[in-house]
């Protein structure tokens, strides 16, 4: 499987090129062109595992997402991909190792590697902000998109970033969700809602721009959607 | 064809130190000689590159804030009887299936030179420029005395005061309705040479090809201005081929002689098709004529419902398809979810 983007960095697509047999997953809605003899599958989850109903009524509760699967079988193919909105992307290449993936940010993986959907490690707290996060495991590649810039920070220690700038990070972080300022009125109130403290040692990779922001900064000027 | 890379300027918003540290990692030059050779752009880095690793070389060089152009190295003579080759020609040499082509061509139409006046024959195509590539393309022609240049209804940003202009509009009040009229205003440079300055809506590249003789479909929205010899024409796509798209392709045939400018939303991806090929329509910008291409869904019923592609565009043949890596509607749906809910004020 071999990966170049193009146009970095304001309107990055991913050239991926399949070899015979090998199978792509990538997030529903992503890809702009492929080879026409790819084959084509989409499921909730991994390949396989089923259960469609039951992740369509999860999607109206907002908490699924469905994964298309390109699969190049007995001849080589390409796929590209984009993302809806202006960015960068990145390629990260995991080895045995885990990484937590904003849902927004995920744009393919190969199809070996693992993703659990249903991982709920931030879900506590108040959150008006619903956090949804993808766990990735296993070996091979993942490309992520960013709305921005994506630029990466070795944390060693503690360290804070805004819920809605993270775009991935290494599992061997602890962290925990928490409020920007001393009191919740204040961290609401500034607009830093909720924040991700990390602690330990590893790479947690930002975006310049908070997506949410961007959608509010002009949604109050957008006609009103039925219900 | 062999083409050379040459960076033109530090690409805006980039700090000069910063790239100079950049440069001089990526060609393992200590960081003097990397600010002095950058002092002097515009500079050619490498020569006699096949069109993948020009592409590459540029694309390296953007991605640490350098603005780099591929030229191909060819004599371009500034003889205006010459005609440009047709850029859109498909290469013989390819392998099937799929190469990653530079999008050279319309820097190719940079080296002709600026002539005040041209002479009442035909001339091979006007002097024009793409500034602002790749994100935030615009062109500006030189419209030589007394000819015409069309140009998609509202596009037009600057202009010399000589120009007169006039509205026509293509496809009929029939199908206004439908969406599927453009309007072209038309652009004369009365007397003298003039230039005008086109930006189209959405934030992009532009592309430029060169008719001769050939005819290429665009996406509805990708037109930006042609020459005044060349035909457009709308194509309806008809109930079984649009209808289910949503998005209704809808689609121009340019054909005839002379330039023709199209933009895209996002970056431009050009493509030469020898067999089958699947493009989401919300992404295509255009393609030649002798392409096969049909609407249908990917994968299995499952996947017409949930892979969030619902219908694409098969094409077969051979031909080349100008892609765009960003889709108006898919960002439109991205909105979607910051609008206010009716009642709730």
């Amino acid at each position: 499987m071999q990966i170049e983007f193009m146009h970095q960095p304001g309107n990055t697509a991913a050239r991926i090129a399949l070899r015979p047999g090998e199978t792509l997953t990538a997030e529903a809605g992503a890809m702009i062109a492929m080879s026409g003899h790819l084959g084509v599958s989409t499921s909730t989850h991994k390949k396989g595992k089923g259960g469609l109903l039951k992740a369509a009524k999860r999607l109206f509760a907002g908490e699924s997402f469905f994964l298309n699967h390109f699969s190049a079988e007995r001849e080589a193919g390409e796929v590209w991909l984009g993302s809806a909105l202006a960015g960068d992307m990145m390629q990260y290449e995991l080895d045995r190792q885990t990484l937590i993936v904003e849902s927004g940010a995920f744009v393919a993986c190969a199809h070996q590697v693992d993703i659990d959907v249903g991982w709920q490690g931030f879900k506590n707290l108040l959150s008006g902000e619903s956090l949804f996060w993808l766990k990735l495991s296993g070996q091979g590649p993942v490309i992520l998109n960013a709305f921005g810039s994506i630029y990466p920070i070795e944390v060693d220690g503690e360290y804070i970033v805004d819920t809605g700038h993270i775009v991935a990070f290494n599992e061997t972080l602890d962290f925990s969700l928490t409020k920007a300022g001393k009191s919740w009125v204040s961290s609401m109130l500034g607009g830093e809602g909720l924040v991700c403290k990390f602690r330990g040692r590893g790479t947690v990779w930002c975006q310049s721009h908070n997506p949410k922001s961007f959608g509010k900064s002009f949604g109050s000027s957008l006609k009103p959607r039925r219900a | 064809m062999e083409y050379k890379v040459q960076v033109t300027r530090l690409a805006d918003g980039h700090a000069e130190a910063q790239v100079q540290t950049a440069f001089a990692q990526l060609f393992r030059l200590d960081t003097d000689k990397a600010a002095k050779a950058l002092s002097r752009l515009p500079l050619v880095i490498k020569e006699k590159l096949t069109a993948e690793q020009a592409a590459k070389y540029r694309d390296r060089l953007q991605a640490i804030g350098l603005v780099a152009e591929i030229h191909p190295m060819l004599v371009v003579a500034p003889v205006p009887s010459a005609p440009p080759p047709p850029p859109h020609e498909v290469q013989s040499a390819t392998a099937p299936g799929l190469q990653l082509e530079p999008i050279a061509a319309p820097i190719a139409k940079e080296a002709v030179p600026e002539v005040a006046s041209r002479p009442a024959m035909r001339s091979p195509g006007m002097a024009f420029k793409i500034e602002g590539r790749p994100d935030f393309a615009f062109l500006t022609v030189t419209i030589p005395a007394n000819e015409t240049l069309k140009v998609e209804a509202s596009a037009m940003a600057t202009m010399d005061s000589h120009m007169t202009m006039t509205t026509k509009m293509r496809g009929g009040l029939g199908r206004l309705l439908t969406g599927e009229s453009i309007f072209v205003n038309e652009f004369t440079a009365q007397e003298a040479p003039g230039d005008i300055g086109i930006a189209p809506a959405a934030p992009g590249d532009l592309a430029h090809v060169y008719l001769n003789g050939d005819v290429i479909y665009l996406q509805n929205a990708a037109f930006v201005a042609c020459a005044g010899d060349v035909n457009l024409e709308t194509k309806w796509q008809g109930l079984v081929k649009g209808f289910f798209s949503g998005e209704s392709l809808f689609l121009i045939r340019a054909s005839g002689q002379g330039d023709l400018w199209f933009n895209s939303y996002g970056g431009i991806i050009e493509l030469d098709l020898d067999g089958d090929y699947v493009v989401d329509t919300g992404n295509i910008v255009a393609f030649t004529e002798g392409l096969e291409y049909r609407m249908s869904k990917v994968g299995g019923y499952k996947s017409l419902f949930f892979s969030g592609e619902g219908l694409v565009c098969r094409f077969s043949g051979k031909g080349k398809v100008w892609i765009q890596t960003r889709a108006v509607e898919a960002f439109a749906s991205w909105a979607h979810q910051f609008r206010p809910a009716k009642g709730k004020g």
